[in-house]
C-alpha cells in the first residue's frame, strides 16, 4: 500500500515537472541583439522626402567643434555615466539596440492591439462612441480598428523617415565623428560605424515616435514619454551619442512631428465616422444604385459602421480615390453570387483544421493589432534580417505603411460605395468561424491591405517577393475560410491593393534610395 | 455502485464551465473495493446568458446565451482496496441560443482524456461514525485537435492539466456526512492558431499560459430509504493563481484569471430490484465568477456496476 501511494505522488510529481520543462518561450518582443548595417546610406540625406520640402526645412545649427571645451565636457559625462551602468542600464541599451525603429513600431503595434476594442452598448442599447476630446471615454480614445491602425503607422513611419532624412544631411553637413571615434578609450556597446553623429538618429527617432504616437494614443502620453526618456538615455549609456547630439536629434524629431501632425489634422479623418443622416443616406443612394445595402445585425444594432467616409481621407499617394476603385461586385442573387455562396457555405460545412487554422492565423481582429500591423510586423523581421539601417528601416516601412492606409482608404471607398451586404446578411443562416466586421463587405480589406503591404516588401527585398505573394493570397483566402467574405470580395480586393500600391511605388522608386 | 455516483456527480458538475472544461479527477471520500468496476454514463447541459468580464457581470446579445452540453462515458476501476483508478472522455458541443448578434459558429467534438488515481490514507471508527482521509492525482490532456482559443464555444483549455488533492470525510452511521476537499490543478500551456496576441501587452508567441488555478469544495448529503437514496448539497470554488481579465466588450481567452464559485445539489437512487444500477441528478449554479459564464447546469446519469 505504502508502494502504491508512492508511486501515485512520484509520478504526479514528475507530471508537473514535465509540463514546467516544456513550456515555451514567451517573447514579449522581437529578439534580435544589435547588428552591423549592411550599409550605412551616406547619401540618404538627399533622398526624397515626403512631407518636407528639404532637409533643411528643418534648421539645425552647426555643433561645437569636438575640441572645444563643451565637447569634453559632454565626452568626460558619457564616460563616466558608461562607467558606472547599472544592470537596468545595461538591459535599456540591450533592447533598444543600434535600430530602435525596430522598438517603436512594436510600441506602435502594441498600443494598437491595447486599443483595438470596439465600444459595447450601454443599457440602453444605444453606443458611445470614442471621442478624441475626451479620450478617457467612457469608450476611450481611440477604438484603434485596422484603418485608424493604418494611419497611425502610416504617420509614425512617415515622420521617421523624413526626420532621419533630414538628420542624415546634417551627419555629413557637419562631419561629426561619434564619441567613440573621437576618442578611442569608449567603447561602445553597439558596433562601431563611420556614421557621424551630430545630430543623433536614436534621439530623432525617440522624439518623432514619442510626439507622433502621443497624438494617436493621447491616453499614453506618460507612458510614451517613459519610453522615449529611457531610449534616449540609452544613447549616451551606449556610447553611441553626446548630449548635444541628442539635443539636435530631438530638434529635429519635434519639429517633423509638427509637420506630420498638421497633416493628420486635416487629412479628413475626424470626419470619418459621419453622424447616422450621413450615413442612411450613404446606404440609401447605394440601395437606390445597385438595389441592395449592407446592414449591421448586431444586437443592438449599431446605426452607423464603421468610418463611411474614411473614403475621403487625404491619400499619400493617389490623387483621387475614385482612380482605383473596383467594378462593381455581382448583384445579389446572380449565378456569380449564388457560385460564392455556396462556396461559402461548402466550406463553413465541411471546415477542415487547415482552413481553420489559416482562418485564425489571419484574423488579426479585435484586440489584436490588425492587418497593416501583421505586415509591419513582416516588414520588421526582414528589417532585421537583411541589417537595414534605421533611415533605411524607416524607409520600408513609410512606403508600406503610406501604400497600407492609401490601400484602406480606397477599400473603405469600395465598401460604402458599393455598400454590399456580408455572407451572414445575405445567405440565409449562415454561420461563421470569424465574428463579421460592421462594415460592408465589398472589397476584403485584409486582401486589400495585404496586396498593397506584399506590393512594397517585394521591392525593398526582392528575394522574399514570392513569400510576400503567397501570404497576401492566403490572407485574402482566410477571409473566405473565415465565412466573412465572398471570393470575389477577396480576388478584387488583391488586385486593388496592388493598383494602389502601384502609385506609392512609384514614388519609391524615385526617392533617390534605390 | 452507490459511492460511484457521487465520483460523476463531482466530475460532472466541474467539467461544464468555460474555462475550467476539464474532466476532473474524483474529489470524493468514497473508494469501490478491489476488482469492482463500474460504467457511467451522464448528460448535461449548462447554459448562461451573463458573464464576468473580469469581475462585471454583464450581458452580450453577440453571443447572446451560450449553451454548453456534455455527455461523458466514465469507468471506474477498484484495484485495490484503498486504490482506485478512473478513465473518462467527454464529449462537448457548444452554441448560442437563436436569435443572437454574431452568428457565430459552435463547436463539438471530444475534449480531453482524463485519468485519476485515488488512494485512500486513512478509514478509521471514530465515535458515531468513521472518518476517512483521502489523496488524489490526476493527468488530462486533450485528444482531439480543437482549438482552445475560440471563447466561448471552445471545448475545452487545450493543455495538460495535473491534480493534487486532498479529500477529508466524516460520516455518522446514520447516513449523515460532512465533506471537504482542496485541491490544486497545474496547468500548461495551449496552443493557439495566431501568433500574436495582447495579455497586458504583446506576446509574440503561438502558445498561451493557461493559469494554473486551486480548487475547494465542501459537502454536506445524507443517505435516505435505506441507503438506497442520497442527497448531497455542495459548494464549490476554483481560484485561477494568475492570468488577465476579459478585456472590454471583447472575447474571452484561455490566459484569462477564471474564478467561480457555485452550489450544487444532487440525487442518486440506487435501483434495487436491477443489481448494479443506478441513476442520478444534479443540478448546480454558479454564485460569483471572475472571467466565466454565469452558468446554471442541469444533468442526469446512469451507472452500471459489476465485478471483474
Amino acid at each position: 500500500m505504502k508502494k502504491n501511494i508512492i508511486v501515485l505522488f512520484v509520478s504526479v510529481c514528475w507530471g508537473m515537472l514535465l509540463v514546467a520543462s516544456c513550456e515555451h518561450e514567451m517573447p514579449r518582443y522581437a529578439s534580435f541583439t544589435a547588428y552591423d548595417f549592411s550599409k550605412l546610406d551616406e547619401d540618404a540625406g538627399e533622398w526624397e522626402p515626403v512631407l518636407l520640402a528639404g532637409p533643411e526645412q528643418i534648421m539645425v545649427d552647426a555643433p561645437e567643434d569636438v575640441n572645444s571645451a563643451t565637447y569634453q565636457a559632454e565626452l568626460s559625462s558619457l564616460k563616466s555615466a558608461m562607467a558606472s551602468l547599472s544592470g537596468g542600464q545595461k538591459k535599456a541599451v540591450e533592447y533598444w539596440t543600434n535600430n530602435p525603429i525596430v522598438r517603436w513600431n512594436e510600441i506602435a503595434l502594441e498600443l494598437a492591439a491595447k486599443y483595438n476594442l470596439i465600444p459595447g452598448p450601454n443599457a440602453d442599447g444605444t453606443y458611445t462612441l470614442p471621442n478624441p476630446a475626451t479620450p478617457e471615454g467612457p469608450s476611450p480614445f481611440p477604438f484603434a480598428h485596422p484603418a485608424y491602425t493604418s494611419r497611425a503607422l502610416a504617420y509614425l513611419s512617415v515622420a521617421q523617415f523624413d526626420g532621419l532624412i533630414s538628420a542624415w544631411h546634417y551627419k555629413y553637413l557637419y562631419d561629426r565623428p561619434a564619441p567613440y571615434q573621437t576618442d578611442n578609450s569608449i567603447e561602445p556597446a553597439y558596433a562601431k560605424t563611420t556614421l557621424p553623429s551630430y545630430p543623433s538618429d536614436g534621439a530623432v527617432i525617440a522624439a518623432v515616435s514619442r510626439d507622433i504616437l502621443t497624438a494617436m494614443f493621447p491616453l499614453e502620453k506618460e507612458y510614451l514619454k517613459g519610453r522615449a526618456d529611457e531610449h534616449l538615455s540609452s544613447l549616451i549609456w551606449a556610447g553611441a551619442n553626446v548630449e548635444s547630439d541628442i539635443t539636435a536629434g530631438q530638434h529635429i524629431g519635434v519639429e517633423i512631428s509638427k509637420i506630420a501632425l498638421a497633416r493628420a489634422g486635416n487629412d479628413g479623418m475626424k470626419k470619418a465616422q459621419c453622424p447616422k443622416p450621413v450615413s442612411d443616406s450613404i446606404k440609401l443612394s447605394a440601395f437606390t444604385r445597385f438595389g441592395w445595402q449592407w446592414n449591421n445585425l448586431e444586437v443592438p444594432v449599431r446605426p452607423v459602421g464603421l468610418a463611411p467616409l474614411f473614403c475621403n481621407v487625404r491619400m499619400w499617394s493617389v490623387p483621387n480615390v475614385a482612380d482605383v476603385r473596383p467594378v462593381p461586385p455581382p448583384a445579389i442573387g446572380s449565378p456569380a453570387f449564388l457560385t460564392a455562396a455556396k462556396e461559402l457555405q461548402d466550406i463553413q460545412d465541411n471546415m477542415t483544421e487547415e482552413k481553420r487554422k489559416i482562418a485564425n492565423w489571419w484574423s488579426d481582429g479585435l484586440g489584436s493589432y490588425t492587418p497593416p500591423g501583421h505586415w509591419n510586423k513582416f516588414a520588421k523581421d526582414f528589417i532585421i534580417k537583411y541589417k537595414e539601417n534605421p533611415i533605411r528601416s524607416a524607409r520600408t516601412l513609410a512606403y508600406m505603411n503610406m501604400a497600407i492606409m492609401d490601400a484602406g482608404i480606397s477599400c473603405w471607398d469600395a465598401k460604402y460605395f458599393y455598400h454590399y451586404p456580408r455572407p451572414i446578411q445575405a445567405i440565409p443562416g449562415f454561420k461563421t468561424i470569424l465574428g463579421t466586421p460592421n462594415f460592408p463587405s465589398y472589397t476584403s480589406g485584409h486582401s486589400t491591405f495585404s496586396a498593397a503591404a506584399a506590393v512594397i516588401l517585394s521591392h525593398v527585398f526582392p528575394a522574399e517577393a514570392a513569400q510576400c505573394e503567397k501570404w497576401a493570397l492566403e490572407a485574402a483566402e482566410s477571409r473566405i475560410y473565415g465565412g466573412i467574405h465572398y471570393r470575389f470580395d477577396a480576388e478584387v480586393g488583391i488586385t486593388q491593393g496592388k493598383a494602389v500600391a502601384q502609385y506609392t511605388f512609384a514614388k519609391a522608386k524615385n526617392d533617390g534610395a534605390d | 455502485m452507490k459511492n460511484f455516483t457521487r465520483i460523476v456527480y463531482s466530475s460532472i458538475a466541474f467539467l461544464s464551465f468555460i474555462g475550467v472544461a476539464k474532466a476532473q479527477t474524483p474529489s470524493d471520500a468514497i473508494m469501490m473495493k478491489q476488482r469492482e468496476a463500474c460504467f457511467a454514463l451522464t448528460y448535461d447541459k449548462g447554459s448562461f446568458d451573463q458573464y464576468w468580464e473580469g469581475t462585471y457581470l454583464r450581458k452580450n446579445e453577440i453571443i447572446a446565451t451560450v449553451n454548453r452540453q456534455v455527455i461523458m462515458p466514465m469507468i471506474a476501476i477498484g484495484i485495490l482496496d484503498k486504490l482506485n483508478f478512473y478513465v473518462a472522455v467527454p464529449y462537448v458541443k457548444t452554441e448560442s441560443d437563436e436569435p443572437n448578434g454574431g452568428q457565430l459558429q459552435g463547436a463539438k467534438g471530444f475534449q480531453d482524456i482524463s485519468l485519476a488515481l485515488k488512494y485512500e490514507i486513512l478509514n478509521k471508527e471514530l465515535g458515531k461514525g468513521k472518518l476517512a482521509v483521502l489523496a488524489a492525482g490526476g493527468y488530462a490532456t486533450p485528444i482531439t485537435n480543437y482549438l482552445s482559443d475560440y471563447r466561448p464555444y471552445s471545448l475545452g483549455n487545450g493543455t495538460d492539466e495535473w491534480s493534487l488533492r486532498g479529500i477529508v470525510q466524516y460520516k455518522l452511521n446514520m447516513g449523515l456526512y460532512a465533506r471537504a476537499m482542496g485541491g490544486h490543478l497545474f496547468r500548461g500551456q495551449t496552443k493557439i492558431e495566431r501568433d500574436y496576441y495582447y495579455n497586458n501587452g504583446s506576446y509574440y508567441t503561438r502558445w498561451m499560459d493557461v493559469p494554473s488555478a486551486w480548487e475547494y469544495s465542501a459537502a454536506l448529503g445524507m443517505w435516505l430509504l435505506d441507503s438506497s437514496l442520497k442527497l448531497e448539497a455542495t459548494y464549490y470554488a476554483l481560484n485561477s493563481t494568475s492570468g488577465d481579465d476579459i478585456r472590454k466588450y471583447n472575447a474571452a481567452q484561455p490566459t484569462n484569471k477564471v474564478n467561480f464559485d457555485q452550489v450544487g445539489f444532487s440525487a442518486q437512487y440506487y435501483i434495487k430490484p436491477v443489481k448494479g444500477l443506478g441513476v442520478l441528478a444534479y443540478y448546480s449554479q454558479m454564485l460569483n465568477g471572475r472571467n466565466t459564464g454565469k452558468y446554471t447546469t442541469l444533468g442526469f446519469g446512469a451507472m452500471y456496476q459489476f465485478q471483474m
